[in-house]
């Protein structure tokens, strides 16, 4: 028979998570271990799983592969919390300046196009919500995703 | 990323797992291609259990396809629904590649 106090089913879930990698591709997993793990204990819809893991993948891959102008170490946060019923992602490294807003929509028709251009455009397309803003050496990129449709 | 490989009426067949992006697609495409470039050209691939694809993914499976088409072999998909299948279509890939809802209507189309 069960008796005293029990623990409220909240406690202990934390609204936030946060992982700070290096710039090396195969940190990407770190990545989407850390979301598939906050996305269960949070219980999110798949869609909006989907639409966390492939961002982050175009995002932080952009990042690695183009953001350096050494071949040094860098670290890159990402920050992924539950805010007002939504989703929200943060990312940020001192790579070059570069806003992914402004980057120009892939053509579409064409046949000889580098597959990989169309990373940005699913970003957009998955999330509802992006902000870039530069400061102090640092990039940072807030997208956002609805839970509630 | 686990790949399952079958060989069904002289098609093979091959079930990813997992995550396709920008850590699991390279090795991805490269067995892609080098199960094309070994056997006779004709190559199903079920997308059904993969968690997500990125554009990484869609890379390697553009490169895979363009290689059996060089082969003059064939490439085709199945299980290409719900986020997966809204992805190929906000991307431009649909028309891009054979595409077919079950493994076994893939099978049918490719057998010599």
């Amino acid at each position: 028979m069960k008796t005293g106090s029990s623990v409220p089913p909240q406690a202990g879930l934390s609204t936030s998570c946060e992982i700070r990698i290096d710039n090396n591709l195969s940190e990407i997993t770190r990545v989407a271990d850390m979301v598939d793990d906050f996305a269960a204990r949070h219980q999110f819809p798949d869609e909006v799983v989907f639409a966390l893991n492939v961002s982050l993948d175009e995002i932080v891959n952009n990042i690695i592969s183009y953001g350096y102008e050494d071949a040094g170490h860098h670290e890159i946060v990402v920050r992924v919390a539950l805010a007002r019923g939504n989703v929200e992602a943060i990312v940020e490294d001192d790579g070059k300046p570069f806003d992914p807003l402004a980057a120009p929509a892939p053509d579409l028709t064409s046949k000889e196009r580098d597959p990989g251009g169309v990373g940005l455009h699913f970003v957009r397309n998955l999330m509802d919500e992006m902000t870039y803003t530069r400061s102090d050496g640092i990039n940072r990129l807030r997208l956002v995703k609805r839970l509630a449709r | 990323m686990k790949l399952v490989e079958a060989i069904a009426d002289d098609v093979m067949v091959v079930e990813a797992y997992g995550r396709l992006d920008s850590t699991t697609s390279k090795a991805f495409g490269d067995r892609l291609i080098s199960l094309l470039q070994g056997g006779n050209g004709s190559l199903v691939v079920d997308l059904k259990n993969i968690a997500y694809i990125s554009s990484a993914g869609f890379r390697a499976l553009l490169i895979a396809n363009r290689a059996a088409t060089g082969r003059e072999g064939k490439l085709a998909l199945c299980g290409v629904t719900g986020e997966v299948r809204r992805l190929f279509d906000i991307g431009g890939f649909t028309s891009e590649f054979l595409i077919f809802p079950t493994q076994a209507d893939g099978i049918g189309k490719l057998r010599p």
